[in-house]
């Protein structure tokens, strides 16, 4: 499907001494991060990259300089969804205010923009992607490859793994590397509606979409091929988001103007499923951000219907862990782990911490197990066929009565039953406080943290209003998980000692 | 389960007197190759930190179970996961 080696007539300069060059280059990248966690993803960033990074005012995405042979590294970030390289940022660009004008004006800056570098920075990240394992394979390193922990089937995991496009077509023309079945971020112009934001009641937020161009209705998936007859063309889409009140025009209107002064500038060919480049157009009321994708789009579900378990994405269980600064020889406990999300990620990143992961339900118990054994195999640096010598275990318990010695745990860090899919409100209402004395009993006092996500606010905000001698508030991050707002909160353990197993003390 | 893990194990079983569910029994037949206490000095013995580590860390009870020590109650290990859930009647 990437024609690496495809040259664009009209666009000289592509091929393997380009990436060559690409390689010289300093490339600003863009990064999609869940929201709530700009923060931790630029502190990631400046750890293992030694870039600062920028953090924009469209939430959920950060900026950074790196020199383009740093890719591979880039793609190993642990906290980013989606990567970008950028193409040309306007801090302030203004629209006309009617309608032709304003899209006129999108048009004709196509062909001032500076594509030439980042053209080539997208051509050396195919060459890396060439080198990748393929994407069935589990691997521990891509953050969007981890994502397919699956919560077993009831998700819908039918089409989960589907990484040909072709499949895809129908009904989701999107051609996207799926995220395991968890629930994703909303499109991004979307999530801005939901956020905490200058402009929320007359904001319109239109969801991605992609351009077609006017003659070719998007060529099919039937042709496949990258070429045809002689001349390989790159096929592109262009996808935009468009947020704020005071534009005269939609994201879709945008894409198609914008897509066509692409095509006739470059003489590539549009097509919204089986495209090379993917153009993206980012408004977020006067910040326009021009750049050019280099991981796939996660996939967006956009009906999610399914009810039952959800698998917490991968970059907001790293988030998480982050959060609670993991010392080496802490013993980091997920009370209720669900498919295994969080402690995995923890073992991959934090090895010398221990990492006990337990749940309640047989299933999930089973799920992780699963789900540990055949990601962690992969770990490049054991030979053998379980997870021996990994630091991970999994205990079946009862979060309200846990078998765990009193004081003996330093991080309790869990994504709570969200009362609308798991339980309900009112059993929220007594599993939250059960849930905050007995991690408070298992922690150290003191020096121990947890780092909990919840839907339940003010479920939560009850429950710890109760067990303000064991737990202080010490942060909040308002986060978004499939469409709802939910919040992470760092909690520290007070000094106060716990008696010994007291319903209530 | 590794035996780290069965170091932070405590049986909960009702009614125990404080401090009575600590150390679970773990019931299988395989001797360990460790001495029975730590020498002195053990920090400076790399022979004694690498089994150390091989019995915390890569040693697995796969099959077998738990015994609470006050109360003989066991809990089943199976496939490597211990289930410590009480039943309805115990909890």
């Amino acid at each position: 499907r990437q024609p690496g080696m495809a040259e664009a007539a009209g666009d000289a300069g592509l091929g393997p001494a380009a990436a060559q060059e690409g390689a010289e280059l300093a490339a600003v990248i863009g990064a999609t991060v869940p929201t709530g966690f700009e923060q931790t993803a630029a502190e990631e960033v400046q750890e293992k990259l030694g870039s600062a990074s920028r953090i924009s005012r469209d939430r959920g995405k950060i900026y950074f300089e790196v020199p383009a042979r740093s890719l591979p590294q880039v793609h190993r970030l642990r906290s980013v969804d989606n990567l970008f390289v950028v193409v040309q940022e306007f801090k302030d660009y203004q629209f006309k205010e009617n309608k032709e004008d304003a899209l006129k004006d999108l048009e004709d800056l196509v062909k001032k923009l500076p594509w030439t570098n980042p053209l080539k920075v997208w051509e050396l990240n195919n060459s890396l992607k060439k080198k990748k394992t393929k994407r069935k394979k589990h691997n521990l390193q891509n953050p969007a490859s981890r994502e397919k922990l699956s919560g077993g089937g009831e998700e819908g995991g039918a089409d989960q793994n589907n990484t040909n496009d072709q499949e895809d077509c129908a009904q989701n023309p999107v051609a996207v590397e799926p995220t395991g079945g968890q629930d994703t971020e909303n499109p991004q112009g979307v999530t801005s509606r939901n956020g905490v934001e200058e402009e929320e009641d007359n904001e319109q937020s239109d969801v991605k979409v992609e351009v077609q161009a006017s003659a070719e209705s998007g060529a099919k998936a039937g042709d496949g091929q990258t070429g045809e007859g002689e001349a390989k063309v790159l096929r592109f889409r262009v996808t935009c988001n468009r947020a704020g009140d005071k534009h005269s025009f939609t994201s879709n209107e945008a894409a198609r103007d914008f897509g066509g002064a692409v095509q006739e500038h470059f003489q590539w060919k549009a097509d919204m499923t089986n495209f090379d480049v993917e153009v993206l157009l980012n408004i977020h009321n006067n910040e326009v951000v021009v750049g050019i994708a280099l991981t796939e789009e996660s996939l967006h579900r956009r009906n999610i219907t399914h009810f039952g378990p959800t698998t917490l994405r991968s970059t907001l269980a790293y988030g998480m862990l982050r959060l609670c600064d993991p010392q080496p020889t802490d013993i980091i406990v997920d009370p209720m782990c669900g498919t295994g999300a969080i402690p995995i990620e923890g073992a991959a990143e934090w090895p010398y911490c221990y990492h006990i992961a337990g749940d309640n339900s047989p299933q999930a118990v089973k799920r992780a197990a699963n789900n540990i054994c055949s990601l962690l195999r992969k770990n490049e640096s054991k030979d053998s066929s379980s997870a021996l010598g990994v630091p991970l275990d999994i205990v079946q318990w009862d979060i309200c009565n846990l078998p765990l010695r009193t004081g003996s745990v330093d991080i309790v860090v869990t994504d709570m039953p969200f009362g609308k899919r798991i339980g309900s409100k009112k059993k929220n209402w007594d599993l939250y406080p059960a849930c905050l004395m007995e991690m408070g009993r298992i922690c150290t006092p003191g020096t121990g943290r947890a780092v909990l996500l919840t839907q339940d606010k003010k479920c939560f905000a009850k429950a710890l209003s109760r067990v303000g001698h064991i737990w202080r508030r010490a942060q909040t991050v308002w986060v978004n998980v499939g469409g709802l707002h939910a919040a992470v909160y760092l909690l520290r353990r007070t000094w106060e000692r716990a008696e010994e197993r007291r319903p209530f003390w | 389960m590794k035996l780290l893990t069965h170091n932070l194990l405590s049986s909960h079983v009702p009614g125990l007197r404080p401090g009575g569910g600590f150390p679970l029994r773990i019931e299988l037949g395989h001797p360990s190759e460790l001495p029975p206490e730590p020498l002195p000095n053990y920090e400076a013995d790399e022979e004694f930190l690498r089994r150390l580590h091989h019995v915390l860390l890569e040693v697995e009870v796969l099959e077998g179970s738990l015994q609470c020590p006050d109360s003989g109650r066991r809990f089943p290990i199976s496939r490597g996961v211990p289930n410590m859930l009480l039943t309805e009647d115990e909890a």
